[in-house]
């Protein structure tokens, strides 16, 4: 007995050691991937750029707040997660900063004081910037953001996340080497990639996240690259694989996607509004190029391939695509109350065929949202509608209405059954509950 | 005499009725709660006083009476229809040009003449009426029988009973169009109960689309659907 009280007392000390040594153990910040002549100058007008391609915004600005203030509560599984103020404001801001250490909270999450920050900050992406584009971020926070001497609200998790310390274990496990290696032969391809891996942090949404909740999948070796996420119930559809829209969609149709928010098959909603209106939008076109010939690319289209979608579906998929757009088509009173509800409120712009119309109304036979395993963002946009972004070349904030004033969860579990079993669409059905704990929760 | 801009600006009648779903629906479980409409005779008008809804109820069942081919007026609950309107932006002619100077003989062109706003000229006629057929008759509208209440208002339509009340507001003109409206209006108005008058005349309601039957040669088959997503 005494024994085992000696092995459990020396377990807990060397414990202890090893607790009180990843806490204490000096950090070292990852170096700048590349010594910049001391006359470097950032060039003007590509630090706001850079802003622009990393999406800083998103996340720093509050709905209605000012610029870079932070405030923006990020629901995570472990709670709420407020984004801070990255305004050059000495206080409450960034002006401290040194390069340094702006450099090791875009790499190392990690803040001058030695604070870890919660990996909701994409570091992971961010750590393969360019020093070019580290350094052109870095004077656009300083000289062309606006101090705002303003606290954002301090994050506070419950225990045990509100040890910041743990993060340098999964920092441990999470990270990979800073930098983004060019992997092709191909200048299109390699900015592609990087923009896609680094700035643009797709993974961080588009990738599934692992048993520590780092990103599954962040090189395009990993075999869970960019194939598909869940963030906040709504599905980040994949972009790898045959049913993927890089793979179905031709290049135009990327193209318009991802800046102006719409095209021939669907339109944006959930968080990839902002992503649209606040970054993608902003892309030179070479760069949205080459963003697309990647995301081809990696689908095994080349930028000659022409896209022969229309009719590749198999004789089934297309027997039942044809079954139920005969079925509202008849108008029949005795149909089932999904179609039934689908004719009273979709119809009019989705039409009996579900295709809707192209750069309008998005098609929802095949449509990843209304297929998504978790139906959170079907069952969001049929209560609370949606409203695209305005955009440059598309500035039209095309809106669907909300239909919850309309439908009790009851008939919103008919309906959504309906488009997910529709057409050649097959997925699961949708339970009332299930709508009533959408409706409690963005109400 | 001039009615032009009684009729409802089509743009405000639906704002108002969307702003009034949206204060009475709210998302409580009553929302989609099929609450049993009480029934018309216990209605306690909003806006008309006791003897005035005496007059509505009485008047609009004889300009669509309930003994013909189709649902009347009260089925339709137009009345309530009426008192909504009346206690409302559009009783309150809350959007019309009211200043002077007004001149009943003006062309048409230059629009409504009466310093009265709606609301102010059916409870002027209702009372100026009732005292002419007490007058008259020896009671008020609400009591006379069917023909002499049709002969009444046969008069008024023609002008034949003049209003002075109504400071050249035609009276007949707005009661008419109102329960027409009232028939017809969606039913998150109030009148048109139960999508009755749709059903009667085979109107599929506010479903939008019907563009895969352009062209086919027989009649819809699916009833109608309201604002509020109701199925008739």
């Amino acid at each position: 007995m005494k024994k085992l009280i000696k092995i459990v007392a020396a377990l807990a000390v060397l414990g202890a050691v090893a607790i009180g040594a990843i806490i204490f153990m000096p950090f070292s910040r990852t170096e700048p991937l590349t010594e910049l002549p001391a006359y470097y100058k950032v060039p003007e007008g590509h630090g706001k750029y850079v802003m622009r391609m990393a999406d800083c915004k998103a996340c720093h600005t509050a709905d209605g707040g000012e610029p870079f203030a932070g405030g923006r509560p990020i629901e995570s599984p472990l709670g709420t997660i407020w984004s801070t103020n990255i305004t050059p404001d000495p206080e409450n801001g960034i002006g401290n900063y040194s390069l340094d250490d702006f450099r090791a909270a875009l790499y190392d999450g990690v803040e001058p004081d030695g604070t870890h920050v919660y990996p909701a900050m994409p570091y992971e992406n961010y750590r393969k910037m360019s020093e070019e584009d580290v350094r052109a971020l870095y004077d656009f926070f300083m000289n062309e953001v606006k101090p705002v001497a303003k606290k954002a609200p301090e994050t506070d998790l419950a225990f045990p996340f509100n040890q910041r310390w743990g993060l340098r274990l999964w920092n441990w496990f999470a990270l990979g080497d800073a930098g983004h290696e060019d992997f092709y032969d191909d200048a299109v391809l390699n900015r592609g990639a990087y923009l896609v891996d680094s700035l643009g942090h797709c993974a961080a949404c588009h990738s599934p996240r692992n048993a520590i909740m780092a990103q599954d999948g962040i090189n395009a070796d990993d075999s869970n690259y960019l194939a598909g996420g869940v963030i906040d119930g709504w599905l980040a559809p994949s972009l790898h694989g045959e049913n993927s829209a890089p793979a179905k969609w031709s290049e135009q149709d990327l193209h318009d996607y991802l800046t102006t928010g719409r095209n021939s098959h669907n339109a944006v909603a959930g968080e990839m509004s902002q992503v649209v209106g606040d970054s993608l939008q902003y892309a030179t076109d070479e760069d949205m190029t080459a963003m697309v010939t990647y995301l081809r690319h990696i689908n095994g289209k080349s930028p000659s391939d022409t896209v022969a979608v229309a009719n590749d579906k198999d004789e089934d998929a297309n027997a039942a695509q044809d079954e139920t757009t005969k079925l509202l088509a008849s108008a029949d009173p005795s149909m089932p109350l999904g179609p039934r509800l689908y004719l009273d409120n979709c119809n009019a712009c989705h039409f009996v065929n579900g295709k809707g119309a192209d750069g309008v109304f998005p098609e929802i036979d095949g449509n990843s949202l209304v297929t998504a395993d978790t139906p959170n963002g079907l069952i969001d946009v049929i209560l609370n509608g949606a409203v695209l972004p305005s955009t440059e070349k598309r500035p039209a904030r095309l809106a669907m209405p909300d239909f919850g004033h309309r439908l009790s969860d009851e008939e919103v579990a008919e309906l959504a059954t309906f488009v997910r079993q529709g057409w050649s669409n097959d997925a699961p059905a949708v339970t009332a509950d299930q709508v009533a704990a959408i409706r409690a929760k963005t109400h | 005499m001039s009615d032009a801009n009684f009729k409802l600006n089509r743009r405000r009648f639906l704002q108002a009725g969307a702003a009034g779903t949206m204060l009475s629906a709210g998302y409580a479980s009553g929302a989609f709660a099929k609450t049993a409409t009480p029934a018309l005779s216990e209605f306690t008008p909003e806006f008309f006083t006791a003897d005035e809804w005496k007059f509505i109820m009485a008047a609009t069942d004889r300009l669509i009476p309930a003994d013909g081919e189709g649902p009347g007026a009260l089925d339709a609950r137009v009345p309530v229809f009426i008192d909504g309107q009346m206690a409302g932006p559009f009783g309150h002619a809350a959007d019309w040009y009211m200043e002077g100077p007004h001149d009943p003989n003006a062309p048409a062109q230059l629009g409504y003449q009466s310093p009265l706003t709606p609301a102010e000229v059916y409870r002027a006629a209702i009372a100026e009426l009732n005292a002419w057929c007490n007058d008259k008759h020896g009671s008020i509208f609400a009591e006379l029988d069917k023909a002499t209440k049709d002969s009444v208002l046969t008069a008024l339509e023609k002008g034949e009973i003049k209003l002075e009340s109504t400071k050249g507001a035609n009276f007949f003109s707005l009661l008419l169009q109102n329960t027409k409206e009232g028939y017809f209006a969606d039913p998150m108005y109030g009148g048109n109960h139960d999508m009755v008058a749709w059903k009667y005349i085979g109107f599929p309601g506010a479903r939008a689309s019907f563009r895969e039957w352009v062209g086919v040669e027989k009649p819809y088959p699916l009833g109608p659907v309201d604002i509020s997503g109701k199925r008739g």
